[in-house]
């Protein structure tokens, strides 16, 4: 009888534990924003943000996440520095004026132990619209190197940049909508 | 009498069959990789941007190629990792500064280019290569024509010798080419 009181305890503390939900730190080393954008019709640029910070919390449990990511839109990278120059000038990202853009998810859908979405909100150049990412593949391991548990995956959806005000070159020189490729590991604390 | 007239089929004939020399484009022509990392999440980086010719004869289906793409400017947002992959058993960039692609065997569906066939030498080793066009079309920039595409292909690195960090980090990586030609 004792025995049961104490399992049921235990359980019922391990359950609260996982219901408080982990704290994952993002990895920087494999968290990026890559867009991709035809160009004419004719090929795909791409161009990724270098520097970003955020965080995550994760509850495979309770099938329940939030996850937060700024991304410091100066540090666009195409390999073009004129290109980059002008990404960031008014014309098309306005950095000066907006120099962040965040996402924040909060709904996390799961199949099993895997997450296959996460929908929030992307707020870029002062506006805020719903945005869902899809998960192509998500998995967690226990990493050799921090020993700790590391989740992520690799996650993509496809925005319509004028929503955001992100007009330039619409569309001709690159059409309305803009895909993202986010790849993202986060280390339990 | 009928000499001129076949004479003129034969000289059209060769016209057309003229192959048109296209310049890559600086501004559009890089190779992105995709890596999978201990099966969770995908690494990339960029080469470029890549230098090279194209000929194309899209009326006889023929075309070749030859691209140099720097290994040393290897840009995946980090200079650890930048610095990783130029070691000896990932790119040899110091012995091995530049990859090449060179491809004779061209297929082409209608006139629209679908597979370059080639060979693809890194670290000093060549190893065959296909890469399929996602996309392919020509227009006409301010009167020059401009051809190109968006290509895909993939290798196994420890084909070349690029051994580091298997199996945790795949051996299989995906290419995805962006090129611009220019006609000149």
């Amino acid at each position: 009888m004792n025995k049961l009181v104490i399992a049921a305890a235990c359980a019922v503390v391990v359950t609260g534990a996982q219901a408080d939900g982990g704290n994952y730190a993002l990895d920087p080393t494999h968290t990026f924003v890559t867009f991709e954008v035809t160009h004419f019709g004719t090929s795909t640029n791409r161009a990724r943000f270098d520097k970003k910070e955020g965080m995550v919390q994760f509850d495979r449990a309770a099938r329940t996440g939030r996850v937060e990511i700024t991304i410091d839109m100066a540090s666009i990278n195409s390999g073009v520095p004129p290109f980059d120059g002008h990404l960031r000038s008014k014309d098309i990202l306005n950095v000066s004026e907006f120099p962040t853009a965040k996402f924040v998810g909060d709904k996390f859908s799961f199949s099993g132990d895997k997450v296959t979405a996460v929908a929030g909100t992307l707020t870029m150049m002062g506006q805020t619209h719903p945005v869902t990412l899809k998960a192509n593949r998500f998995n967690c391991y226990l990493n050799p190197m921090f020993k700790r548990e590391v989740c992520g995956g690799d996650f993509e959806t496809v925005i319509q940049r004028s929503q955001w005000g992100v007009n330039y070159g619409l569309p001709a020189v690159a059409p309305d909508n803009v895909r993202l490729v986010v790849q993202v590991e986060a280390v339990k604390q | 009498m009928k000499f001129p007239a076949l004479l003129l089929t034969v000289t059209a004939a060769s016209a057309a069959a003229q192959p048109a020399a296209y310049v890559l484009d600086p501004a559009h022509s890089f190779v992105h990789f995709e890596v999978l990392h201990f099966g969770t999440s995908t690494s990339r980086g960029r080469f470029g941007p890549i230098a090279g010719a194209v000929t194309l004869d899209r009326s006889a289906g023929r075309g070749a190629v030859s691209l140099r793409v720097p290994t040393t400017g290897v840009d995946t947002g980090l200079p650890v990792f930048n610095a990783r992959l130029r070691e000896a058993d990932l790119l040899a960039s110091t012995e091995f500064p530049d990859a090449y692609f060179v491809a004779t065997r061209f297929r082409f569906e209608g006139d629209r280019l679908a597979e370059v066939r080639g060979e693809f030498t890194l670290r000093g080793v060549s190893q065959p290569l296909s890469l399929f066009a996602r996309r392919f079309a020509c227009r006409s920039d301010e009167g020059t024509e401009v051809c190109g595409g968006d290509f895909e292909g993939e290798l196994l690195r420890s084909d070349f010798g690029a051994t580091f960090g298997l199996p945790f980090v795949a051996d299989r990586v995906r290419l995805l080419v962006q090129v611009e030609g220019r006609r000149h």
